[in-house]
C-alpha cells in the first residue's frame, strides 16, 4: 500500500503542476486587465502603466511564466495585486483557519445527521417517518444554499433575534475572556453551519439510507437476528458498518471543501474565508492570488482523493490495493 | 406481527434526545448571546458602526486607492488646507487658518478652519507660485512637529513613478512637469520649519493652485527609510500616524476596522464620537438587515425599493440623500469603432454617427417611466453631464427632450431610415438593429435596459440586451468593441470633462463614444484658463448647449444616492463631496436617559 501512496504522490506533482501551468496561461489570456482599476478620470493616465510595470505585466507572457516558474519553485506564489500587496501565503494563511473551522463543523454535522436520519429511514422504509424524512431531507438538498442562508436570517436574526446576522465575532468581544470568546464565535457559527449541514446531510442521508436497504437484505444480517442478537446490536454493530463503505468515499471528496471554502455562506455572513478570497480575486484579476488558491484546491482534490481511495482499502479488506 | 413488532428498534429515545441536545444548545447559545451581544450601554453610545462593502487597502494618502481608504485617511491624516463645499452654488471653498478662498455665503454646510495645518498663503501677482504659511503647534500623533520638510517629502513620493500614486496628476503644474519631470528641488521650496513654496511653470489659477498643492503630506522621520520599491509592501501602511481627529485602533482585515478618538489633536480637536467601527460586509441584503437590527448605524447607497420595509421593521431608520452626483447614460458609437480601430480615422458610425438619430433615440427613450419605476423621488432627467447640484455652472434654460416618439419617427425618417417588410426601418439595406451591452450586476441597469429595448421595438428598432462580466464589459469598451451600451459616471467636483469629451481620442481615454466636436475642446481650455472659476460660466453654458443639440450619448438621469442613517446620529452633514463630510462632528444621542 505505501508504495501505491508514493506512486499517487509521485503522479500527482506533475498533476498539479500541469493544472497551475494551465491556469497561468487562462487567466492572462481571459479579458479583463488588474490595472483596470487605475484607469478612471481623476487618475492619472500613467498610473496604470506604472502599475502593470510593477506587476511585470509588460513582460512577454514567455518571460512572465520563466519567472513565476522560479519564484514558485523557490516557494515563492508571489504578492497580492488587489490586496495591498500582501504576500498571497499570508492571505490564504489568514482565510483558511476560517474556513476551515466551519467546514469542519459542518462536516461533523453533516455526516452525524446524515447518517442517523439515512439509518432510520432505511430500517424503518416506507414506514411514514421514512416518508417523511425522505420528502424533507428532498426539499432542503434542491433549496439553494444562498436562499435557505437569508430565509434564516430573516427568521432566527430579524424576527426572533436568536443570532447574529453577520460577522465571526462580536464587535469588543476580545474583552469577555478566552470562554466568552469561544461561546460567540460558537453563537455567530450557529447559522451557517447549520445551513450549510441541512443541505449536506439531506444529501449523505440519501446515501446511507440506499446503502442501508441493501445490506440490511444481506444473509449475514438475518443470521445475525436469527442468532437472537438485538435488534439495537444487529443494526449498528452488523449492518451500519457494511453500509458506511460508501459513505467513506464521501468523506475523502468533502476535503477539498474544508480548503476551498463555502462561497454563499461566506458572503453572506460576512466571513473573511477561502470563498470569498477566491472570488474576489478573480473579479480583480489577482493572478498571483487566483494562482495560489488554484494550487490550494487542486492539491486538496489530488489528496482527497488519494485519501477516499486508501481509507477505502482500510475498512475494507476485500480491496487490495 | 406481534414478534417483529417487538424487535424493532426504537428510535423514540434517541429521537428525543437529538431534539433535547439541540434545545440545550440553542438555549445556551441564544442565552450567551443576550448576555453578550451588543456592547453595553455606555460603549454603545460612543461607539460608531458603518456598515461597508469592502476593506480598505492601504491607510496611506499618496497610494490608498480604495473609496474606504480615502475616507478613513482623511480622518487620520491631517491637510494642509480645509476643503469646504457651498451647497447653495455648488463652488468648492478652501479654508486656512486666517484665509479663506471665498468669503462665507452663509453656506450651511460650513467647516471649522482648524483641521488646516496652514495659517494663510499668498499668491504671488504672475500666477506662477503659492506659499504657504504654517502654523507652529501642529504635530504627529507620536508628538513630532509638522514641518515644511514633511510636505516636500509626500511631495516627492507622490512624483515617482515607481511608486505609481495615483494622485500624481496633482502634481502636473510644478516646475519641470512639462519636461515629464518635476524638479523638485526648483518647484518646492522649504526656507524655514513653517513656510512652503511652490514654484508652478505657467500661471495657475488660485483655487486650482490651492487643490493641487494641498496634498496630505507624511511623516518623514518615520517613511524616510523606506525605499520607494518597497513602499506599497511597507508595513507601516498598516499602521498610520497622523495627526488627524481619529487614529487607527485596530484592523481586522476584511472583517473590521475600528479607529478611535485621538486626545491629542488639535486639527480640529479629537472627534466627538470615542469610536468608529467600520465593519465589512460584502452582502447588500445582510448589510441592510444589520441597519434594521440596530448593529450597524450607516449604511450607503440602500436603494428606493427598500426604504419602506426597512422604516416599518426599525423606525429609527432615517434615509438620508446626498446631491447629484452619479448619472447613467446610454452610449452611441459615433464613429465606426472597427475602421477606426483598423486605420486611426473617424468616419460616421452606419447607425449612430448621425446626430438626428441620436436625438431621435433619445425621444423614444421614456426616461420618466424608467425613473417611475424604480428610483422613484431619487432620479431626477438628466440634460447633460453637468450636475444640477453645481449650480454656478448648470443651464436650466434647456428643456430636456420629452418622451415623443412620434416625432423621433419623424427624425428617423428624415434621416432616410424606413420601415421594412420585417417592421424594422432599414436605410440602403442595412437594418437598424444592435445589441445593447451592459454590465452585470446592476439591477437598476437591467430595469432600464428593458424599458429601452420596448421602446426603441416601437419605433421600429431592433435591440438585442447582451449582459457582460465587468472586467470584459470594461475592456470592450476601451477597444470601441460595443456600438451602443449602458453604463454611469460619477462626476468630479470640479468640473474638467476633457477626458471624456475631447476630439483627440488617443488622448481622452473615457471617450467612449468617440465624440468629435473641436469647439467642445475650446470651451474646455478657455474655462480652465479663466483666475475664477464663477467667471467661466458662460463657457460652460455654451458646452451644456452643444451636448444636448449633438446628443453623443442619450442622458437617462441623476440618481440622488440614499444612505440609510440610525436616527440616533445627531448633527450630520450630507453633500455630493461625501456622506461623511463633518463626520467628526458627528454626536451620538444616548440611548437612555442620563
Amino acid at each position: 500500500m505505501l508504495r501505491y501512496i508514493l506512486k499517487r504522490l509521485l503522479i500527482a506533482v506533475p498533476l498539479i503542476f500541469g493544472v497551475l501551468t494551465l491556469t497561468f496561461f487562462i487567466i492572462r489570456l481571459a479579458p479583463g486587465d488588474p490595472a483596470a482599476f487605475f484607469i478612471q478620470p481623476g487618475i492619472s493616465p500613467n498610473v496604470a502603466e506604472q502599475i502593470r510595470q510593477q506587476y511585470g505585466l509588460n513582460d512577454p507572457l514567455p518571460v512572465q511564466y520563466v519567472k513565476w516558474l522560479g519564484n514558485v519553485l523557490h516557494g515563492d506564489f508571489g504578492r497580492s495585486f488587489s490586496r495591498a500587496q500582501q504576500p498571497v501565503i499570508e492571505v490564504i494563511a489568514e482565510a483558511l483557519p476560517v474556513t476551515m473551522t466551519i467546514a469542519v463543523l459542518t462536516l461533523i454535522a453533516n455526516f452525524a445527521f446524515g447518517i442517523i436520519i439515512g439509518v432510520i429511514s432505511a430500517v424503518r422504509q416506507n414506514s411514514f417517518l421514512d416518508r417523511f424524512l425522505t420528502v424533507t431531507a428532498l426539499f432542503f438538498y434542491s433549496m439553494p444554499e444562498f436562499w435557505l442562508a437569508l430565509m434564516m436570517i430573516i427568521l432566527f436574526a430579524l424576527k426572533w433575534p436568536l443570532f447574529p446576522v453577520s460577522g465571526l465575532n462580536e464587535i469588543g468581544a476580545e474583552s469577555y475572556g478566552a470562554f466568552g470568546f469561544v461561546m460567540d464565535r460558537i453563537w455567530h457559527l450557529a447559522l451557517p453551519v447549520t445551513v450549510l449541514s441541512i443541505n449536506g446531510s439531506a444529501g449523505i442521508a440519501r446515501y446511507v439510507r440506499g446503502s442501508m436497504l441493501e445490506v440490511i437484505r444481506q444473509d449475514y444480517v438475518r443470521t445475525a437476528r436469527a442468532k437472537g442478537l438485538s435488534e439495537r446490536v444487529v443494526i449498528l454493530k452488523h449492518a451500519l458498518r457494511n453500509a458506511l463503505l460508501p459513505v467513506v468515499t464521501l468523506m475523502g471528496s468533502s476535503l477539498p471543501f474544508i480548503f476551498s471554502g463555502a462561497l454563499f455562506i461566506e458572503v453572506i455572513f460576512a466571513f473573511p474565508g477561502m470563498g470569498r478570497v477566491t472570488v474576489e480575486a478573480i473579479f480583480a484579476r489577482d493572478y498571483p492570488l487566483i494562482i495560489a488558491n488554484t494550487f490550494v484546491s487542486g492539491t486538496m482534490i489530488v489528496f482527497g482523493n488519494l485519501l477516499a481511495d486508501v481509507l477505502y482499502a482500510v475498512v475494507d479488506p476485500r480491496i487490495k490495493l | 406481527m406481534m414478534k417483529s413488532n417487538k424487535r424493532r428498534f426504537r428510535f423514540a429515545p434517541l429521537l428525543l434526545l437529538l431534539l433535547l441536545a439541540s434545545a440545550t444548545l440553542l438555549t445556551a447559545c441564544s442565552k450567551s448571546g443576550g448576555k453578550a451581544g451588543a456592547l453595553s450601554g455606555a460603549a454603545r453610545d460612543s461607539t460608531l458602526v458603518i456598515g461597508m462593502l469592502g476593506d480598505a487597502d492601504y491607510l496611506n494618502p499618496v497610494i490608498g486607492a480604495s473609496l474606504t481608504s480615502s475616507e478613513i485617511t482623511g480622518l487620520i491624516y491631517p491637510g494642509l488646507l480645509q476643503g469646504e463645499f457651498d451647497t447653495k452654488t455648488g463652488l468648492l471653498n478652501y479654508l486656512a487658518l486666517e484665509k479663506r478662498l471665498r468669503p462665507s455665503s452663509g453656506n450651511s454646510d460650513e467647516k471649522s478652519p482648524k483641521a488646516a495645518l496652514a495659517r494663510t498663503w499668498t499668491m504671488s501677482p504672475d500666477h506662477r507660485s503659492i506659499t504657504y504659511i504654517l502654523r507652529s503647534d501642529a504635530k504627529w500623533a507620536d508628538g513630532q512637529p509638522i514641518t515644511s520638510r514633511d510636505f516636500k517629502f509626500a511631495y516627492r513620493l507622490y512624483g515617482n513613478p515607481v511608486i505609481a500614486s495615483p494622485r500624481q496628476q496633482f502634481l502636473s503644474e510644478l516646475v519641470g512637469a512639462d519636461k515629464g519631470v518635476v524638479d523638485f528641488d526648483k518647484a518646492i521650496e522649504t526656507p524655514d520649519d513653517t513656510t512652503l513654496i511652490f514654484h508652478f511653470y505657467k500661471p495657475v489659477p488660485e483655487h486650482l493652485a490651492l487643490f493641487h498643492t494641498s496634498l496630505t503630506p507624511l511623516p518623514e522621520h518615520l517613511w524616510k527609510n523606506v525605499k520607494p520599491q518597497e513602499f506599497r509592501e511597507s508595513k507601516l501602511n498598516q499602521q498610520p500616524v497622523g495627526a488627524g481627529p481619529y487614529r487607527l485602533a485596530a484592523w481586522n482585515k476584511q472583517q473590521s476596522l475600528v479607529l478611535s478618538s485621538s486626545a491629542s489633536c488639535n486639527l480640529p480637536k479629537p472627534g466627538n464620537i470615542k469610536r468608529i467601527i467600520y465593519r465589512i460586509i460584502p452582502d447588500y441584503t445582510v448589510r441592510l438587515a444589520q441597519l434594521q437590527t440596530g448593529d450597524v448605524d450607516v449604511v450607503e447607497n440602500v436603494k428606493p425599493e427598500d426604504f419602506a420595509a426597512v422604516q416599518k421593521a426599525n423606525p429609527n431608520v432615517d434615509i438620508k440623500t446626498i446631491g447629484l452626483r452619479v448619472y447613467d447614460y446610454v452610449g452611441w458609437q459615433n464613429i465606426d469603432g472597427e475602421y477606426y480601430n483598423s486605420t486611426g480615422k473617424a468616419r460616421p458610425h452606419p447607425l449612430f454617427g448621425d446626430p438626428a438619430v441620436r436625438r431621435a433615440l433619445t425621444l423614444a427613450i421614456d426616461r420618466q417611466s424608467i425613473i417611475d419605476g424604480y428610483l422613484g423621488d431619487y432620479g431626477v432627467i438628466a440634460k447633460t453631464d453637468i450636475s444640477p447640484s453645481l449650480k454656478w455652472a448648470y443651464d436650466d434654460s434647456i428643456k430636456p427632450y420629452g418622451f415623443d416618439q412620434a416625432q423621433a419617427v419623424k427624425l428617423l425618417e428624415q434621416a432616410g431610415w424606413l420601415p421594412g417588410p420585417d417592421g424594422i426601418r432599414q436605410k440602403s439595406g442595412k437594418r437598424f438593429s444592435f445589441s445593447l451591452y451592459t454590465n452585470a450586476g446592476n439591477a437598476r441597469r437591467n430595469y432600464a435596459c428593458v424599458i429601452i429595448q420596448q421602446n426603441l421595438r416601437q419605433i421600429g428598432i431592433d435591440c438585442k440586451i447582451e449582459i457582460q462580466e465587468s472586467n470584459v464589459f470594461f475592456q470592450n469598451l476601451q477597444e470601441r468593441k460595443l456600438g451602443a451600451w449602458m453604463a454611469g459616471w460619477a462626476i468630479g467636483l470640479e468640473i474638467d470633462p476633457l477626458d471624456v469629451w475631447g476630439s483627440d481620442l488617443k488622448k481622452s481615454r473615457f471617450n467612449f463614444p468617440g465624440f468629435i466636436n473641436p469647439r467642445i475642446d475650446q470651451l474646455c481650455e478657455l474655462a480652465k484658463n479663466k483666475m475664477r472659476t464663477e467667471e467661466a460660466r458662460p463657457y460652460w453654458i455654451e458646452y451644456q448647449k452643444i451636448l444636448h443639440e449633438e446628443q453623443p450619448i442619450t442622458f437617462l438621469y441623476w440618481i440622488r444616492e440614499t444612505q440609510g442613517f440610525s436616527k440616533r446620529i445627531q448633527g450630520a452633514k450630507l453633500n455630493i463631496s461625501g456622506t461623511y463630510y463633518n463626520i467628526d462632528d458627528w454626536t451620538l444621542k444616548p440611548s437612555i436617559a442620563p
